[in-house]
């Protein structure tokens, strides 16, 4: 006695809303940042702003090359840490649940409570802030969003392949580096992006851990858009640049990987 | 117990249906839209309840307020230019008020002119009991607004284009404030340059670590110094020290008119290429000196140790200073320090704007008379910390105000000496080092003739206006500069290599040993492959 429903509405209409958000504060933002990247001061058409920008008259491209350094100092820190300890922490997961809770624990705290504090042990232990300090931060905030997704490939990994690998005469090295490695690759990838990405665009952690000594491009858009007026270009153009790194980042995802999961997150 | 329960809510019902029918007599209930500052009067709620009762009082009307506030000038501007907003009054700085009078978007009140303000009244406003309070403004705010912001011409297309307008005709001053240098004391004590002398040479190179003379101010003072994350500020602060330090000698302006003549007024709004890239270089130099920017973590750094002088607001400064009381030296661990040369002040006022509502005018001009009244400014200085527009005399005569006062400062208004105490305590403080009242600069001009001070060395600005985005592009090119993130690549990829190295060498070694027990087994038993 099965009774059938059936919907009135196709169920795409489900997502409508969610589109019409999606248009209204993704797509129509980004609209308004291309028209600001083109008008100046007093609202007329021009090209000033890429030319200051690209110029480097106002230090911006300089700032760009530091966050991008920074950004991938960052990430390669993150996955040296990260990816031994997402591996052990796959490895041992079954028994070792509070372990794998340790590594999540400090996100569950916001992120700006926990900059601010790191700011305070540096003073207390009288550490100087400046670079050094802003690196430690990045990877201490961004190392949880490396292990994750490097711990749910390496999870899902089957183990028959390893014991295939192991039978076939494979010794421990050969094994990671032939099997294991190339098989958390998508994780790897998806967990450098997830790193790259907010790295680059930081600003609240080089104006804490820093005292907004060392200027990042996050802090450059910042300062274009809330603490002066009528800049709204050049932080346009320097949005819009930003914008262009992370679709060539996740194209460098796309072409790297053959995974179609990484694929599909464009 | 229970009877007195019962009558307790019987009262209240009574309570109840009495404001109910109360509301329903009078029916009409006016409305006023304010658009402040956060923070910027004193209890919201209680302001409520006492401009209700002034406003009941002088048109027998009842009238609801409905408060709404901003976080910066910028936020305001975008959200009056858009125009999606009916605030009836607004309180921004002296230089968004340009702005805004520039693009023809207030409407003139004529506050000091007694006689145009009243007639702008309905007949419901009772103009017998009616007081103005305009005279109790400051004249010396008055005028240094009227030499700054005399001649404002109106550039949004329309039939005002072109009009010369001044902003006294626009604006009611509310607060005003300086800007200083906010220092721990007891660090300056312990580096040996808490004198007047030594301070007073270096001026605004306390900022730079400049003693004025060419030489460092304190060795200790390098990593401690701690600027304002505000291009506005940051600019003024850097401009006065070149001026006084000399290095604007021989520059001129485009019209060949020398930087180092200019009055501080003058100087502070002369925003022209030649004067911006020095202060570009300065502030770009300035760097190696810096602990940081701050926007307002200031104060938290100062007490902490972490950095020893900051440029500062003078109400945030009062307000620093007044939570710094070091119990074991009984003293003020934080100080303020006015620069003797030449300084900036700056003036928040009320405004309205010309979408305001016309059935409200009568309660915007009750309001800003209201906020001029003795007792009211009294309860908004304790509140907000910095000066308010209001001739000090004027508290000083009003008795109410003055308890109020006393009563925040925790003295007792009815005690005579303490009353006296109190009063040269707020009044007549001058600080020893930088000789002035940080409360009362032009109060301080006036009473002490001794004093070097002169109102004249303290400069409003303007708005940068069509110089702004080359400012903008300047102070990005100075926060950006020295910021080197190379080395820190070289290094990255020196570890990567002998990490590498150092794995490539373990695995070598390895495989070296194992080849060896291979060969051995071989040797062993011979009929072995050699796999």
């Amino acid at each position: 006695m099965k009774k059938k429903f059936k919907f009135r509405f196709s169920r795409r209409a489900f997502a409508y809303p969610y589109m019409i958000f999606l248009l209204l504060f993704v797509v129509v933002p980004l609209v308004i940042i291309l028209i600001n990247a083109f008008l100046d001061d007093a609202g007329k058409l021009t090209f000033d702003n890429f030319v200051e920008f690209f110029t480097d008259s106002g230090g911006g491209l300089t700032v760009l090359g530091n966050s991008l350094i920074i950004g991938l100092v960052t990430t390669l820190i993150c996955l040296v840490i990260g990816y031994p300890c997402a591996y052990f922490l796959a490895k041992y997961h079954a028994s070792n649940r509070v372990l794998v809770l340790l590594f999540i624990l400090p996100m569950w705290v916001n992120f700006l409570i926990r900059t601010l504090s790191t700011k305070a042990i540096f003073m207390a232990l009288d550490v100087d802030l400046g670079m050094g300090t802003v690196l430690f931060g990045m990877v201490y905030n961004y190392l949880p969003y490396m292990i994750l997704p490097l711990h749910t490939t390496l999870v899902s990994i089957d183990h028959s392949y390893i014991e295939a690998a192991e039978d076939l005469g494979a010794d421990k090295m050969t094994v990671f580096f032939k099997t294991i490695v190339p098989l958390s690759l998508s994780g790897i990838i998806s967990g450098i992006t997830m790193t790259f990405i907010p790295a680059i665009s930081t600003f609240a952690i080089s104006e804490i851990l820093s005292s907004s000594k060392i200027f990042l491009f996050g802090d450059a858009i910042n300062m274009h858009f809330s603490k002066t007026t009528n800049s709204f270009g050049v932080g346009s153009v320097m949005s819009l640049v930003m914008l262009v790194l992370v679709i060539l980042s996740n194209l460098a995802v796309n072409l790297t990987s053959k995974d179609e999961e990484v694929k599909s997150a464009l | 117990m229970k009877k007195f329960v019962s009558s307790i809510a019987i009262l209240l019902l009574v309570c109840l249906v009495l404001t109910a029918f109360a509301a329903c007599k009078t029916e009409e209930i006016d409305t006023l839209v304010i658009y402040n500052w956060a923070d910027y009067i004193f209890d919201v709620e209680a302001m409520k309840t006492e401009f209700e009762t002034y406003y009941e009082q002088m048109t027998r009307k009842k009238i609801e307020i409905t408060y709404v506030t901003f976080d910066t000038n910028e936020t305001m501007l975008t959200r009056l230019t858009k125009g999606d907003s009916n605030v009836d009054v607004v309180c921004p700085s002296e230089y968004a008020i340009q702005k805004l009078i520039e693009l023809d978007m207030l409407v003139p009140l004529h506050y000091f002119d007694e006689e145009s303000y009243l007639n702008a009244f309905s007949s419901s406003v009772d103009s017998g009991s009616y007081v103005h309070n305009a005279d109790n403004v400051e004249q010396g705010i008055r005028d240094k607004v009227g030499e700054t912001f005399g001649n404002i011409e109106i550039t949004a297309d329309g039939a005002n284009k072109g009009k010369q307008v001044s902003m006294l005709d626009y604006f009611v001053p509310y607060m005003y404030g300086t800007l200083g240098i906010l220092y721990n004391k007891f660090e300056f004590e312990r580096l040996g340059i808490y004198d007047g002398e030594t301070l007073n040479k270096a001026n605004w190179g306390i900022l730079f670590n400049d003693n004025g003379e060419g030489g460092i101010l304190s060795e200790d003072l390098t990593g401690n110094i701690l600027m304002k994350d505000s291009i506005r500020d940051s600019y003024a602060a850097t401009v006065f020290y070149l001026l006084e330090s000399g290095k604007l000698e021989g520059m001129t302006n485009s019209e060949g008119k020398p930087y180092d003549e200019m009055p501080a007024s003058e100087l502070i709004n002369a925003v022209e290429d030649n004067l911006l890239e020095v202060v570009k270089q300065t502030l770009t130099e300035q760097k190696s000196q810096l602990f940081g920017y701050e926007v307002d973590f200031g104060k938290d750094d100062l007490l902490m140790g972490n950095a020893i002088v900051d440029l500062a607001w003078s109400g945030d400064a009062m307000y620093a200073i007044e939570e710094s009381w070091d119990d074991e030296r009984e003293d003020y661990e934080l100080a303020y320090y006015l620069p003797h040369s030449n300084g900036n002040i700056w003036f928040d006022g009320w405004v309205v704007p010309k979408t305001y509502d016309p059935d409200h005018l009568d309660a915007i001009k009750l309001f800003i008379n209201y906020l001029n009244r003795p007792d009211v400014a009294a309860k908004n200085l304790l509140e907000i910390g910095y000066s308010a527009a209001i001739k000090p005399q004027v508290l000083l005569n009003d008795e109410n105000a003055m308890r109020i006062l006393a009563e925040g400062y925790e003295y007792d208004p009815d005690d005579p000496d303490e009353m006296a105490e109190f009063t040269d305590y707020f009044f007549h403080y001058e600080d020893e080092i930088d000789l002035s009242n940080w409360r009362y600069p032009f109060e301080s001009a006036e009473l002490n003739s001794d004093n070097y001070r002169n109102i004249d060395s303290l400069g409003v600005m303007r708005d940068f206006g069509d110089k702004n985005k080359a400012v903008v592009t300047a102070w990005n090119y100075s926060r950006s500069a020295g910021v080197n993130a190379l080395p820190l690549l070289g290094w990255t990829a020196l570890a990567v290599a002998a990490i590498v190295g150092a794995a490539y060498l373990i695995i070598a070694v390895k495989r070296f040993y194992r080849q060896r027990v291979v060969v051995r087994d071989n040797s062993e038993d011979g009929d072995t492959d050699k796999t």
